[in-house]
């Protein structure tokens, strides 16, 4: 939580004696986070702090008057003001001619820069200014009045520009929401004491249950303090309260509510004050909110409250959501006189679900600080601050008050031995040490020199454990001094990854085969899945589904790679004239009950030209598209080069692509490699050429193909080539044919290749004829024209048998 | 005596010529040799010479008509002579030869700053580059990578993470919750990682220690996306249990880390932080290499003079414990940065969007 800490606030409690920026470096690389440092003077230029030497009317204005400002060393300029705010003698803020403001007649964000002009005749040079005009509040009423103390003509930047500390906050810190924490860390960093601010003194149970009931009735609420307060005057707060809150980002308001935010700035422990006259029974109840009971609250909102909100409640009805926000009902008004202020504990996780569930995002400044572990010692602090302020500047006499606390907590104490600090953090640091930071913090310390035993601040709730105690050693000591040493241990058996190894692999490969890598969101538009398919998706099962999404394009966890694929070919495509894409990561397929299966895939794109490789570089290359031989052959090194065997499987149809160009073959229900040419009509929908071309595996089912390489010596002896033609029916495949030629030969067949098909009058209607080359040799020795010869007509019987086949 | 038709020059050939007369027809077969201009003219010499109705060829045929004191001088001088010859025939030849490929060669020279014939040239993502250079230093001091699910229950998420339901650190992570359309089981939330950490659980749930594990993957945050931030991004996850790893041991992996990933002479920074599954906790800062640590108007460092690199820390007691693990009896560290933050650094990225946009316009400069 971002927290904002006037500087002068913090001196308020603590001597700083370094520099902002050195506090800033000492806050920040202690722990509290220090997001920046808002200087707000740094944004006054040629702005003074001068005095009202002089008021005349205006000559020609009844609502104007003539101004004249002295600002130090006998500078002395005339303005016209309509402020009516203004006395002889009075301090204010100058501005000269030439300088920027902020225009106070806007939202305070537009800047305006000040010439000399006439008002109704007389020039005016310059300005006196409101708070709104420099940044420092909403007030733009009348001119701000400054300190009479401060000295005239000095820069206002000096005299009043106050740096503002924006420290960011872990829950873990509670007690450093409040001022006084912040201080408490900065008088342990500088060595120095803190001054805690000044307490009414309270006595408890001086409030008879006629006056004011206060009831726990659900152990939401840990604690509940409760004050009334008489003959409150209802005015503004002082004005150096209101610049305070101002500056720590709240707007004041009376001097009540005032009251209740500064102490709620100044200890991180919020409050609420009721008009005490408003309570039916006097009574104050935190109580579970029985379902469906109504409550309008301050933000005008009639909201139906559930079952498990904590309320504060009168005898009769619910006066707020306790710890979230108030009511109308027992609202302070012009008219109040009588308070009952609230000042209590409650269980964070209650408060969490009913803010959450009551103002969404719009979390109130108390209900953010209510879900932090905030100490329960704070109420009773925090009900004394209050008391002694509504008392000092408010009028009020406290009439009495009540701490209700059923189960107090105990206070938690740590025991660790010396040793610890070197156990966790692999440094010496000695008892004596480690006491000395400890006590910096104001945590209580008793030592033996082996063991230490160690209280925190009341206000700390984040200290359970012999670690966090070594953490606040080190972290006052400075992490800085801790030295960089390697884990001595024993190295721990590395495993091998045969899948990942496999993908990383075949991700080698691709790049070598010209194809690039893409990384895309693996949560996509659901309805890129319906596109995927001629009439609909090609997924069985539907994605699972993002319940809270940050947009609809990102709202399903995809179960295919191929949109993402067909998307960035498609914008790629826009760009350039061809493109060859591969993508290696999980698809999530959900299974009922459980986590879904996040299945390693591997995807391939290739669409529009295959050459020229580079857009218009036509001097070498001849252009072509891509075609199914392309995507064919990356499949068949990608198998060479992985070391695959292929395994049988089932052949199924792939929707989404060719049917007549396109293959998939499921093995134990899984689709474990699907490949070809896109469904025209699909590429139409995706904006791509019809020469775009797929290919998916599954790298699980890949794995179960890699065989092991046996390396075996070439042989020594030469060749024999042999050159044959078949002629088969039209649906014989190659394949085939190649088969069969293999099966024929035991051994010494070295390779096929195929060197030709040919159609035409000479295969014969409805034939082709396929030409290849067979090479032979053997391990054994030169082969012989007769060995080559009864190779031939085995081959040739083997394919007359098998295929039909014919040779020409 | 005759004469010999020979070119330009007529040979003077004595059947009864003597030793005198050899040393003029050397004279005129080295003359014609040398004169020889090309491969063609060069055959012409050696046949008018050496071949078989050749001048020397004859001359050697008139030993047997010599006076018999003449014949040994004289059929040595001339045999000499026809090996003088060809040797001469061989050389020019040779010589011939390479001006004949010096002049192919000349004609034949290409224009080498045309176009070559382009290699379609694959790249691998910068993601995935980073993910493996961070693997590979993190195995030189015995770590393996391992991964795990994206997808993930809350109890690994959060729960064995010490971030119980309702604990005020669950705000930082901005969950995205899973619905399953198959219907799942309203006890066991399932949510997208929003950081690898559930895999500290994982791993010492499946292992005993010793471990040391890097675990790079995917993570989700509801997050608006600008220039610095991803709803989609990569982590690795760092972690070592045994019986006596250190803070120290912890700031030393991630020195030398850094030192690998971004230069010999980078200095790294603990600060500490909170994280509610490690104490203490810190957060990792190396020293900017851009500006070199002075700040000022650096932009990438913001002037602060220090990048931050993730957290870290010691694992908690609870977390140990929530694995089965006995905190007296194990310790160690587990730390988290971002995949993008370090691929941003390494290669000057501006911005994060980037990188799962794949325009091959970007792409292409890795």
């Amino acid at each position: 939580m971002l927290i904002k800490v006037p500087l002068s606030w913090l001196k308020e409690y603590v001597d700083v004696t370094v520099s902002t920026a050195e506090l800033a470096a000492l806050l920040h690389m202690s722990g509290t986070e220090v997001d920046k440092i808002e200087r707000p003077g740094d944004a006054w230029d040629r702005v003074w702090v001068g005095r009202i030497a002089a008021l005349d009317r205006h000559p020609n204005a009844d609502r104007l008057q003539l101004a004249t400002v002295e600002y130090g060393r006998g500078r002395v300029k005339t303005v016209v003001t309509g402020a009516t705010n203004l006395v002889v003698g009075a301090v204010v803020p100058y501005a000269e001619t030439g300088s920027r403001l902020r225009d106070g007649h806007g939202d305070g964000a537009a800047f305006m820069t000040l010439e000399p002009r006439k008002v109704r005749g007389v020039m005016s040079e310059g300005m006196v200014c409101s708070a709104k005009e420099l940044g420092l509040g909403d007030d733009h009423d009348g001119i701000l009045l400054l300190d009479p103390a401060l000295p005239v003509g000095a820069p206002l930047a000096e005299a009043l520009g106050d740096p503002v500390l924006h420290l960011e906050l872990q829950p873990n810190r509670p007690d450093c929401l409040g001022v006084v924490g912040v201080a408490r860390e900065v008088a342990a960093l500088l060595r120095t004491t803190l001054r805690e601010p000044a307490l009414a003194p309270v006595t408890y149970g001086t409030l008879p249950s006629t006056a004011l009931d206060v009831r726990i009735e659900d152990p939401g609420c840990v604690r509940f303090t409760a004050a009334v307060l008489e003959n409150v005057r209802l005015g503004p707060s002082p004005e150096w309260m209101q610049r305070r809150l101002a500056a720590a980002g709240m707007r004041p308001i009376d001097a009540i509510v005032d009251v209740t935010n500064y102490v709620m700035l100044e200890f991180g422990q919020p409050l609420h004050a009721y008009d005490a006259r408003k309570l039916r029974g006097n009574a104050l109840v935190a109580r579970r909110a029985t379902a469906g009971e109504r409550l309008r609250t301050l933000d005008d909102v009639d909201r139906t409250l559930a079952a498990t909100d904590l309320v504060i409640a009168d005898a009769e009805r619910p006066l707020g959501l306790a710890g979230v926000i108030g009511g109308e009902d027992s609202e302070i008004s012009p008219a109040t006189r009588t308070v009952a202020l609230e000042c209590a504990s409650f269980e964070p996780r209650g408060i969490g679900r009913t803010a959450t569930a009551h103002l969404a995002t719009d979390v109130s400044a108390a209900a953010r600080r209510f879900m932090w572990p905030l100490s329960a010692d704070l109420p009773a602090l925090g009900l004394a601050r209050a008391v002694q302020l509504l008392t000092e500047h408010a009028g009020a006499t406290l009439k009495g008050a009540t701490d209700v606390y059923p189960a107090p907590r105990p206070r938690p104490s740590v025991s660790l031995p010396a040793a610890d600090f070197k156990r966790v953090l692999g440094m010496d640091v000695s008892a004596a040490e480690a006491r000395a930071a400890l006590e910096r913090l104001q945590f209580a310390v008793r030592s033996d020199g082996a063991t230490l035993t160690v209280m925190p601040p009341a206000v700390r709730t984040d200290i359970a454990i012999p670690e966090d105690v070594v953490e606040e050693v080190a972290r006052l000591v400075g992490y800085d001094r801790l030295p960089t040493t390697i884990p001595a241990g024993e190295l721990p058996l590395h495993e091998r990854h045969p899948l990942p190894e496999l993908r990383e692999r075949a991700r080698d490969l691709l790049v070598g085969f010209g194809l690039t890598e893409i990384v895309a969101p693996s949560l996509i538009d659901p309805a890129w899945l319906e596109m995927l398919g001629v009439e609909g998706g090609i997924e069985a099962l539907p994605p699972l589904r993002v319940e809270n999404p940050t947009s609809v394009d990102r709202s399903a966890a995809r179960t295919t790679l191929r949109a993402s694929l067909l998307d960035a070919a498609r914008r790629n495509l826009r760009q350039r004239a061809g493109v060859a894409l591969f993508e290696c990561a999980p698809v999530y397929l959900p299974r009922a009950k459980d986590l879904p299966e996040e299945r390693q895939t591997l995807a391939l794109v290739l669409a529009g030209q295959a050459e020229p490789a580079r857009d218009g570089e036509l001097w070498l290359a001849r252009p072509r598209p891509y075609d199914l031989h392309d995507v064919r052959g990356v499949l068949d090194a990608l198998a060479a080069g992985l070391g695959l065997q292929p395994k049988p499987g089932t052949e199924v149809p792939a929707p989404g692509l060719h049917p007549s160009r396109s293959r998939s073959v499921e093995r134990g229900g899984v689709r474990v490699i699907t490949f070809g040419q896109i469904d025209p009509r699909v590429a139409e929908r995706w904006e791509l050429p019809e020469a775009t071309f797929l290919a998916e595996i599954d790298l699980a089912g890949m794995l179960e193909e890699v065989t092991p390489r046996v390396a075996t010596a070439p042989s020594r002896y030469p060749a024999a080539y042999r050159d044959a033609a078949f002629v088969v029916e039209e649906q014989v495949g190659y394949g085939d044919l190649e088969r069969e030629i293999r099966a024929s030969q035991k051994s010494g067949l070295e390779s096929v290749a195929l060197l030709d098909v040919y159609r035409g009058p000479q295969a014969g209607q409805g034939k082709k004829s396929f030409a290849v080359r067979l090479v032979f040799r053997s391990d054994d020795g030169t082969l012989a024209d007769a060995d080559l010869e009864k190779a031939m007509r085995r081959i040739e019987g083997r394919l007359a048998h098998a295929l039909g086949a014919v040779v020409r | 005596m005759r004469f010999v038709p020979a070119g330009t020059e007529r040979i003077f050939v004595s059947g009864r010529g003597n030793l005198s007369d050899i040393a003029e027809l050397r004279r005129q077969a080295m003359a014609e040799v040398d004169r020889a201009a090309d491969l063609a003219s060069l055959e012409g010499v050696r046949q008018r010479w050496l071949g078989p109705k050749g001048v020397l060829t004859l001359e050697l045929r008139t030993i047997g008509s010599r006076p018999p004191e003449e014949r040994k001088a004289f059929g040595e001088a001339a045999n000499r002579l026809k090996g003088e010859v060809a040797e001469r025939l061989e050389a020019r030849l040779s010589a011939l030869r390479a001006a004949a490929l010096d002049l192919r060669l000349a004609a034949e020279r290409e224009d080498l700053t045309l176009p070559p014939r382009r290699v379609r040239l694959g790249r691998l993502h910068p993601l995935t580059q980073t993910i493996r250079e961070v693997s590979r230093i993190f195995a030189t001091m015995g770590f393996e990578t391992v991964e795990g699910p994206e997808v993930e229950w809350d109890h690994y998420n959060f729960e064995l993470l010490n971030i119980p339901q309702g604990h005020p650190a669950r705000d930082k992570f901005n969950t995205l919750w899973i619905s399953n359309p198959l219907g799942g089981d309203p006890d066991r939330p399932v949510l997208l990682r929003t950081h690898t950490s559930p895999m500290q659980a994982r791993v010492m749930e499946a292992r005993k220690p010793p471990i040391r594990v890097i675990v790079p993957g995917r993570v989700y945050r509801f997050e608006a996306t600008d220039a610095y931030h991803e709803s989609v991004f990569f982590q690795f996850e760092g972690l070592a249990v045994d019986d006596r790893i250190t803070m120290a041991d912890l700031k030393g992996v991630l020195y030398s880390f850094a030192r690998q990933m971004f230069g010999g002479e980078r200095k790294i920074r603990f600060r500490p932080d909170y994280f509610p599954f490690t104490e203490p906790s810190a957060e990792i800062a190396i020293d900017c290499f851009v500006c070199g640590g002075t700040g000022g108007e650096c932009r990438t460092c913001g002037g602060s003079g220090w990048l931050e690199m993730g957290g870290c820390g010691m694992v908690h007691p609870n977390v140990l414990r929530g694995v089965g693990y006995d905190p007296s009896k194990t310790q160690g560290f587990a730390f988290g940065c971002g995949v993008e933050r370090i691929a941003m650094l390494r290669s000057g990225t501006p911005d994060i969007r980037l990188f799962q946009q794949n325009d091959l316009r970007y792409l292409e400069g890795f």
